[in-house]
């Protein structure tokens, strides 16, 4: 059985040895399946994230720093810039002229302009409104940033367009340019 | 042949006890029993690069760390936590890649590898003992350093070496296996048996300020300084104010601190620890005013725990 092994390998190692590529099957097997449980506990669901586009905008309710009770479900049949900012956040100071200088040309179309301020003191929000005069944007503060996880946001500044029925439009991750916001609104809403 | 043998079962059993530690590693979050780190650990920050939530500075990771900590306190196990933050990113915030599609590949091409590897390794190994131990023809003498070993011994004895190695590579697979299929449930474990206080965990205010008093008490001001302002934002209490001002005024922010207590005070003229705080915050600016603050709050509060240190103060400027 095991002479003509020298010359014909294959010959004698197969009676006694054929188990092995087996065993490497069942190793195999063993990983794909050990894996696809580990897999399976890890993946609950994936379908699109909440904030995807086109998806009915999260919820975002609260009390502005006004004191004036804010729920966006209530703003439906308009559309709604919402922006995550924070006084921390260099972009966003740049940024909020601009949504508010948007929310005076597109009044007569009844935008509206949402403030998040994620994970900041009211003292520092109310400092950073009173610097960039974006005292008139209603702001709803998020002190632990968990409304800023339930919108999927990424970081700050952020910025969602809700339209008139409530869902995601558009949105920006980082800063919006001007052109960004015209072009967008001027689609939903037409020309100012 | 022994020291030889010998040498292969000490490599073996250093390879068996490395794969027992990359995989337990691996399986436990670098020596984490915190389901709340654990979950973190298993996200990568939508922020940064090649940064898990768990290790991320970026203020949306600590938010995302805030959420994890909240929904585990109000007894959502941590599938479901999971869960809700992938309906939120989507799967691309989960570090294992997801088992369909490309994902599935990336989960596939390394069990392949190592199938075939360990298989082709060990059929190659065994060809190579089959050939060495081809029994030797009868005229040719016994190699001296095998001793009183006969032909017949040594087959015997590389069919349980062979055994060894096979043994090892079964150990090996079955290791990983094992702690692939039980570390989903070891994530588990972990969580308190017992239901959460229903206090602690009803009311994110409350820990918060806990935290606050616990960075207070290790000398971390600014810090303990933000979570009492964050809590102070989510409830507008005079307490929260003066433990505020508290904290401002050991950072030598007295202006602030003097502006809380005034707040304070505006409701409520003659709350004494309102009048403490802002005595001690008017010290620095205007010691003549702080001198009659303080005796204010000796006036109404002369059984106060700190009546006797403001006394000595008072009297001493």
């Amino acid at each position: 059985m095991s002479h003509p092994l020298r010359r014909r390998p294959t010959a004698g190692w197969r009676p006694r040895f054929r188990w092995v590529p087996t065993l490497a099957l069942l190793g195999i097997g063993t990983l794909g399946v050990t894996m696809a449980v580990g897999v399976t506990g890890t993946v609950v669901r994936s379908g699109p994230p909440a904030s995807a586009l086109g998806a009915p905008a999260p919820a975002l309710t609260g009390r502005s720093l006004t004191g004036t009770p804010v729920d966006l479900a209530d703003l439906r049949g308009r559309v709604v810039l919402v922006n995550l900012f924070a006084s921390w956040c260099g972009p966003c100071r740049a940024e909020l002229p601009l949504l508010v200088a948007a929310q005076r040309r597109w009044a007569a179309r009844d935008l509206r302009v949402l403030g998040l301020a994620v994970r900041d003191g009211e003292t520092a929000v109310r400092a950073l409104l009173a610097e960039t005069g974006a005292t008139d944007l209603t702001v709803v503060p998020d002190p632990t940033g968990a409304t800023a996880v339930s919108w999927g946001a990424a970081g700050v500044p952020e910025t969602f367009l809700v339209d008139d029925q409530g869902r995601i439009a558009d949105r920006a991750t980082g800063p919006v340019t001007a052109e960004w916001l015209d072009r967008r609104l001027t689609r939903l809403l037409g020309a100012p | 042949m022994r020291p030889r043998q010998a040498a292969k079962a000490v490599v073996l059993l250093v390879l068996l006890l490395g794969a027992a530690l990359g995989v337990y590693r691996s399986a436990r979050v670098a020596g984490d029993d915190d389901p709340a780190r654990r979950l973190a650990a298993g996200l990568r920050c939508p922020a940064c690069q090649g940064e898990s939530v768990a290790d991320s500075r970026s203020p949306i990771a600590a938010a995302m760390r805030e959420v994890i900590a909240d929904q585990l306190q109000a007894g959502h196990s941590p599938a479901e936590v999971r869960t809700y933050l992938v309906s939120r990113y989507g799967a691309e915030i989960l570090a294992a890649p997801p088992a369909r599609g490309w994902g599935l590949l990336l989960w596939l091409v390394p069990a392949l590898a190592l199938g075939i590897g360990t298989g082709s390794a060990l059929r190659g190994h065994r060809r190579t003992r089959r050939y060495r131990h081809t029994p030797v023809p009868a005229t040719r003498p016994a190699p001296v350093r095998s001793g009183t070993a006969r032909p017949e011994d040594r087959t015997r004895r590389a069919i349980a070496a062979g055994g060894i190695w096979n043994a090892g590579a079964v150990a090996v697979l079955a290791l990983v296996g094992g702690v692939a299929v039980a570390a989903p449930h070891l994530t588990a474990v972990p969580r308190p048996a017992a239901a959460p206080d229903p206090v602690a965990s009803a009311d994110p205010v409350l820990d918060l300020l806990a935290l606050a008093r616990t960075a207070e008490g290790q000398g971390r001001y600014e810090a303990a300084a933000q979570m009492y302002r964050t809590a102070l934002a989510q409830r507008p209490d005079d307490e929260i104010r003066l433990r505020l001002a508290f904290t401002l005024i050991r950072t030598g922010r007295s202006a602030e601190a003097a502006r809380l207590a005034e707040t304070v005070l505006a409701g409520r003229p003659d709350a004494p620890d309102a009048l403490l705080m802002l005595g001690l915050a008017q010290r620095d600016t205007d010691p003549a005013t702080s001198t009659r603050t303080l005796r204010r709050f000796l006036d109404r509060a002369p059984g106060h725990p700190a009546a006797a240190e403001i006394r000595r103060l008072v009297e001493a400027g």
